[in-house]
């Protein structure tokens, strides 16, 4: 889901132009050619500079290793510099939210660091990973939990929040039960609850399973879980920072976005921002799936080339780089490029929106030439079908028709201007919906039939020939 | 706080707020100043200012463009989820649904641009792909939005192909009871009825089930939709997936006759429709009254119908040896005019029913005062000690049914206004929803749809209240506009004066003890009877205790069913039953004669809170039944007193001269005297009796036959047995 | 007579003889629009009396004079069918004449056409009544 969240809604049109891009190729402009000074791509990370060193769960991830790890130092400094001071250092880094979006964490903390009119405001951290592709949260979840708890009191104190829920997919249950250990064994050695780490600031964590819906990880069906309701979008406005969970303000962000907020303040904004691209820093994980040798997930500078990503850590695709087809860039949601843009895209937000995909949660689908690409396609569709919420009209009844299109279209059972009119229908659906599950499974299809059209074609014309040779 | 998450998007402004608008097409042109609060935008170019948290499609329907929708409903929480409203604002990349967005300065709303006709005809299209063909046989076809919305809005090409592949979709219907039809496949998914259900019902039982495609609006379980105004989501679903049962196949609205009337099955005075063909009721419809019903009817009104085709009486009987025989007009009313020679004074009485309207009421009056009888007296007793029915407050709800939402604290005494007057209950629904109104209650527990202090079943209770020993008192004392609601049916105890007389003067002491506004009355009285009100208006003020007493030679009872009437309390008295059903009342009657139901005469009716209002005949009485004020009018004359009045707007001055706010329909005279009355209530001394307080209708069982009408029904009888399967 | 006279004017005087003088003819005018001369050739059941001229051409030379109690309230429904044979020339011979028209024990009697009179068929209805009356004794 995270991949897919979009907060376009009530923001100025500058902020808009993340998305803008993928639809408007009138667009030029982006954030890396405005600023043009600094890195043009991202190198490889050297060790010092890794913001996770757990990822792999070789040490120990209780209290006691994390601490040996460095996390839990000085957090009460932190906490006393107070929340301007925090949210200055993450505007600083240009954390950019990790969920998929895109939108800069230090200026959304920084909408609900204001006074409070008497009622509490919450954090809600949203660890609901179910997006195809995506599996970053999960590790920092078991491997690297204390990472997350010290985040959270640190994105708390930022923005005045009173608890932090920490929601996670029902299916993770050694993640839950990790993190739910971690934060026991966090409350035992006083750094969080009353009078956290002796800073005179309380803050509770609570954990919040989820059920196993994907649309839960869209922020408002988040918060209608936690209060126990069926997970279905809320309408924006009034957006979560003024009424959210329990009605009271609330901020949603995703685990990797707070679990990276202990190290910038530790390490200082200017060192996050030193690495990607402007506009585009930091570190990031990356999760390297389907095709390639060795998938893993990784963490690696932000603009680093993608064939360079996959090259190093993922011991390159199957059948060697020519045999590449196609990679889907940032999780299921986000549309397909074809080898020619892999060979040259960076792994950027700016990058991937040039190219008309997006960077999501940067888990890199890599598919190579003995994939059926339309089938590959059709069956993520069936999985936005089976997600989706069923509240607004073109996502419930939009992606099942598209759905039943693309299975004859798998079969070839179809004529050729239905591919413009699969085309019309993804238009239709997106950006008609409460919410961005409905533009995550326009966009596939959109990428299929921007990429890989003669490819439909072909299969159509072969099933007509069938079809008359077998009459 | 909680409380008002139910009602999602906030923002929203109740229709309330709309006040002060200015449509204008440029205001600069016309020099209106934009006032510092409204907000000036654009729609189609036009100017309009409006006030801040206005929604888009608020403010389109303000400058006179609509804006099509299938979630959106102006009494319900915003959903925003069928995306048929979507408008484009210029400078902006995604259409927005105009249902729930509030606006903002300086916007251009274009609610015609080619951006929102491609998303309103993809909206469309979406619809219609899993929507059955069933209109030709669809009981919604005629008053369907989609069928509309489709003409209006969508496309007229299908690519649909998929139909020769794989179909649509089908969904199991669902058996919600003996009111409402489903048909599920035809369901659009706006939520509307579950929005209806767990906001103004008040009953949680409406979800959805499945998610996507497989989404189903449903029950959860196989139940029934418990409700006492469970009719209204008919209205409320745009397509045919809710249908009202009783009414299915049976007429297009296109053919219908309509013809607006009230509502007497309670003493709310709902304002309804009567659709009508062939001499027959169709159906019942509920009719706009922002001051009384808003949309909503209860069930018995929209559905006990049927009951005015069963069981009603269409010739004039005389008792002869022991049993009933049909005979003609003259020879019932001789043997009438017959008994009313040579009486005595106060030898003639008469009982108003609980749905007599003015006109017969006031004839009834005028022909026993001939005969030198004052023994005129209302089915349900209402105290004569004190100021009786001379200060009008003194049974009036006083302080209108449309501010009892304003109120904060509500304390109702020996009522259920859930069954009472389910119109009532939604008001206060709506106050404890949106205003955090506080309730208490005194009476056996009930359940309300909402949370109650529950202080006890004994009537002491009120006098704690007055002395403040009870806890309650701080919680009406702190309140700005604390109300207090007393039900009728404890005033026929036989300590209901010492009841009216105890409430009184605890809405004294709590006047005294908070800054109530000057408007704003306390004292209130919730009625059960339609006639109630308008017998007590015009003067009958006797009781049934003084009417057994004086053994009347000939008693009159104008539709009286209640079995307080008892045929040994009047042994040796000619009982003449007037009235259109043939119930307990008829059963013991020496002469019955058929008179008019309310769907067949026109007539006044005053409800609860004084207000006057007139139903309209719709058909014409059945047989040789006739409207009740021409029998004793046609009476009178053979009786040798002819009253001199021959058609209805004679009758209707005759009212004037009495209670000439009985003719202002539509209108509430404000009540006064209140100072008075608390007064005179101090006079009044007795003791409470030992029986606690109790309600009739208690359970939604007890709901559905409660008068002539109703029993007759079968639509309702159904819904007895099904609600005592339930439990 | 016929020679002085002629023909018409002969049979005119017959024909206002056989009516029974002047006054009886008038009171037959009025009922029967026409003063006719014709041989009785017989009378049925129900008092009608029929005639025939073959003087006249055919079509005009067999009538029947309805029974005089009816007044003007007859029609040609009240014509047996054995007679309506005759009158419309199915047959030459007269009903009491004809030897093979049988008789049977389940012919019923002609009635003639009761439409209108209080007589007439009517059907019960199918249809339930709209509104279902009180009945005290139930």
């Amino acid at each position: 889901m995270a991949g897919a969240i979009v907060r376009s809604f009530n923001l100025p049109r500058k902020q808009l132009g993340l998305l803008g891009q993928i639809r408007n190729k009138q667009q030029p402009k982006n954030y890396s050619d405005a600023a043009s000074e600094g890195k043009k791509y991202g190198s490889p990370l050297k060790d010092e500079d890794r913001i996770f060193t757990n990822l792999y769960g070789r040490h120990d991830w209780r209290l006691k290793g994390a601490m040996k790890r460095g996390d839990w130092y000085k957090t009460k400094e932190i906490i006393d510099k107070g929340a301007d001071w925090i949210i200055n250092e993450v505007k600083l880094s240009g954390l950019r939210g990790r969920g998929g979006a895109g939108f800069p964490s230090g200026m959304k903390w920084s909408f609900m660091n204001k006074p409070s009119d008497g009622r509490p405001k919450f954090l809600v951290v949203n660890g609901d990973e179910g997006e195809p592709g995506t599996c970053k949260d999960r590790e920092i979840l078991r491997h690297d939990p204390h990472k997350l708890i010290e985040g959270c009191l640190i994105a708390g104190k930022a923005m005045g929040a009173c608890a932090a829920y920490i929601y996670i997919r029902g299916e993770f249950y050694n993640e839950a039960s990790n993190t739910q250990v971690a934060i026991a064994e966090a409350y035992q050695a006083g750094l969080i609850g009353k009078n956290s780490c002796n800073s005179g600031y309380d803050f509770d964590i609570f954990v919040q399973r989820g059920a196993g819906a994907y649309i839960c990880g869209e922020e408002t069906a988040l918060i209608e879980s936690i209060e126990g309701k069926q997970g279905k979008p809320r309408l924006k406005p009034p957006f979560p920072a003024d009424v959210g969970l329990f009605g009271c303000p609330t901020t949603v962000t995703n685990v990797e976005t707070v679990a990276v907020a202990p190290a910038i303040c530790r390490r200082g904004g200017s060192w996050f921002a030193s690495f990607g691209r402007p506009r585009n820093s930091g570190t990031k994980l990356y999760n390297i799936s389907g095709h390639v040798n060795n998938p893993c997930t990784v963490e690696e500078e932000m603009s680093i080339p993608l064939k360079e990503l996959i090259e190093r850590h993922a011991g390159g695709v199957i059948g060697g780089w020519d045999n590449l087809l196609g990679i889907i860039p940032g999780g299921s949601s986000t549309p397909v490029i074809p080898k020619n843009i892999c060979d040259t895209v960076l792994m950027d937000y700016d990058d991937l929106v040039r190219v008309q995909s997006s960077f999501g949660t940067a888990a890199v689908i890599v598919m190579n030439k003995q994939t059926d690409i339309i089938k590959a396609i059709t069956r993520l569709i069936s999985f936005y079908k089976h997600e989706s919420c069923g509240q607004c009209t073109p996502c419930r009844e939009g992606i099942s028709w598209m759905y039943k299109i693309l299975q004859r279209f798998v079969e070839g059972n179809a004529e050729v201007q239905e591919i413009d009119m699969l085309w019309e229908l993804t238009k239709q659906i997106e950006l008609h919906t409460i919410c961005a599950l409905a533009d995550g499974a326009a966009w596939p299809v959109q990428g299929l039939i921007r990429h890989f059209r003669p490819e439909i074609e072909d299969r159509i014309k072969n099933f007509k020939v069938n079809d008359l040779v077998s009459c | 706080m909680i409380r008002y998450l139910m009602i999602r998007g906030k923002t929203i402004t109740s229709y309330r707020h709309g006040t002060s608008i200015n449509v204008s097409s440029s205001s600069k042109q016309h020099g209106v100043e934009p006032k510092t609060n409204l907000i000036e935008l654009f729609i189609d170019e036009k100017a309009i200012q409006v006030p801040p948290g206005t929604t888009i499609l608020k403010a389109a329907s303000l400058a006179g463009i609509e804006i099509p929708r299938f979630c959106y409903h102006e009494r319900l929480a915003v959903a925003g989820n069928c995306r048929m409203c979507l408008v484009e604002i210029e400078k902006q990349v995604k259409p927005v649904a105009a249902c729930a967005m509030p606006v903002m300065k300086g916007w251009r709303v274009k609610t015609n641009s080619n951006l929102t006709q491609k998303a309103r005809e993809g909206v469309m299209e979406f619809l219609l792909v899993n929507h059955p063909l069933d209109c030709p046989i669809c009981d919604q076809g005629g008053e369907c939005d989609l069928q509309d919305q489709s003409m209006a809005f969508g496309n007229d090409r299908s690519r649909f192909v998929d139909i020769d592949y794989s179909g649509k979709r089908a969904v199991e219907d669902k058996d919600i009871g003996p009111l409402i039809k489903t048909a599920m496949t035809r369901c659009i998914h706006c939520t509307r009825c579950i929005r209806f259900a767990s906001e103004i019902a008040g009953i949680d039982d409406f979800g959805t089930t499945g998610r996507g495609n497989e989404m189903q609006v449903g029950m959860y379980v196989k139940k029934l939709f418990m409700s006492e105004v469970s009719g209204n989501i008919i209205d409320l679903c745009p397509v045919g997936a809710l249908t009202s049962k009783p009414y299915a196949f049976v007429a297009r609205p296109w053919e219908n006759y309509r013809t607006d009337s009230i509502d007497v099955h309670d003493a709310v005075g709902s304002n309804i429709v009567i659709s009508h063909r062939t001499g027959e009721v169709l159906r019942i419809l509920p009719r706009v009254n922002e001051e009384i019903n808003e949309e909503w009817i209860s069930d018995k009104a929209r559905f006990s119908y049927d009951g005015l085709k069963r069981q009603r009486i269409i010739t004039p009987m005389i008792k002869l040896n022991g049993e009933l025989q049909n005979v003609d007009w003259k020879s019932a009313l001789v043997s009438v005019a017959n008994i009313l020679q040579d009486l005595s004074t106060n030898k003639c009485a008469a009982i108003a029913g609980k749905q007599a309207d003015a006109e017969s009421l006031v004839m009834m009056k005028d022909l026993l005062n001939k005969f030198d009888s004052e023994l005129l007296t209302t089915e349900q007793p209402f105290p004569q000690k004190g100021a009786g029915v001379d200060l009008r407050s003194n049974y009036l709800l006083n302080n209108k049914i449309s501010s009892i939402d304003e109120a904060d604290v509500v304390l109702l005494i020996g009522t259920n206004p859930r069954y009472e007057a389910p119109i009532v209950n939604i008001r206060i629904r709506k106050g404890y929803l949106h205003h955090e109104q506080k309730i208490g209650f005194i009476g056996p527990p009930v359940n309300l749809t909402y949370e109650y202090k529950y202080l006890g079943q004994s009537v002491e209770l009120i006098s704690q209240l007055k002395l403040g020993t009870n806890s309650f008192r701080a919680i009406l004392n702190n309140a700005k506009k604390p109300m207090v609601i007393l039900g009728s049916e404890q005033l026929s105890r036989p300590d209901g004066a010492k009841i009216l007389a105890e409430v009184q003067s605890l809405c004294k002491a709590i006047n005294n003890s908070t800054k109530v506004p000057k408007y704003w009355k306390i004292m209130n009285i919730l009625h059960t009877n339609a006639s109630q009100v308008t017998a007590l208006d015009l003067g009958y003020s006797s009781s049934l205790d003084d009417l057994k007493k004086n053994k009347p030679k000939i008693l009159f009872l104008l539709g009286a069913d209640d079995p307080c009437i008892k045929k040994e309390d009047f042994s040796k008295t000619f009982i003449v039953y007037m009235g259109s059903h043939g119930d307990y009342g008829a059963s013991i009657a020496d002469v019955i004669l058929p008179g008019a139901a309310y769907t067949e005469k026109c007539g006044s009716f005053v409800n609860m809170e004084g207000r006057s209002q007139q139903t309209n005949a719709a058909i014409t009485p059945p047989g040789m039944a006739r409207p009740d004020w021409k029998i004793i009018r046609a009476l009178s004359e053979i009786a040798g007193i002819s009253l001199p009045y021959d058609n209805l707007n004679e009758v209707r001055n005759r009212i004037a001269e009495i209670a000439p706010h009985l003719l202002k329909y539509g209108d509430i005279e404000p009540t006064n005297y209140f100072s008075q009355l608390f007064e005179i209530s101090e006079t009044i001394h007795g003791t409470f009796s030992d029986n606690p307080i109790d309600i009739k209708q208690k359970t939604l069982d007890q709901y559905f036959m409660t008068d002539a009408i109703s029993r007759a029904s079968v639509i309702m009888a159904k819904c007895v047995q099904a609600v005592v399967k339930q439990h | 007579m016929e020679r002085i006279l002629g023909h018409t004017i002969s049979d005119f005087i017959k024909a206002i003889k056989q009516n029974g003088g002047i006054i009886n003819s008038i009171k037959v005018l009025h009922r029967m629009d026409a003063i006719k001369l014709g041989k009785l050739v017989g009378q049925d059941e129900f008092g009608n009396k029929y005639y025939e001229n073959n003087n006249n051409f055919v079509c005009r030379n067999r009538w029947v004079v309805y029974n005089e109690q009816l007044s003007l309230n007859y029609d040609a429904s009240q014509v047996p069918p054995e007679w309506h044979g005759w009158l419309h020339y199915k047959t030459d011979l007269l009903p009491h004449q004809d030897p093979s028209r049988k008789k049977y024990k389940w012919m019923i009697k002609h009635t003639p056409n009761y439409s209108g009179t209080e007589l007439s068929y009517v059907p019960y209805s199918t249809v339930k009544p709209k509104i279902e009356p009180w009945n005290p004794k139930k």
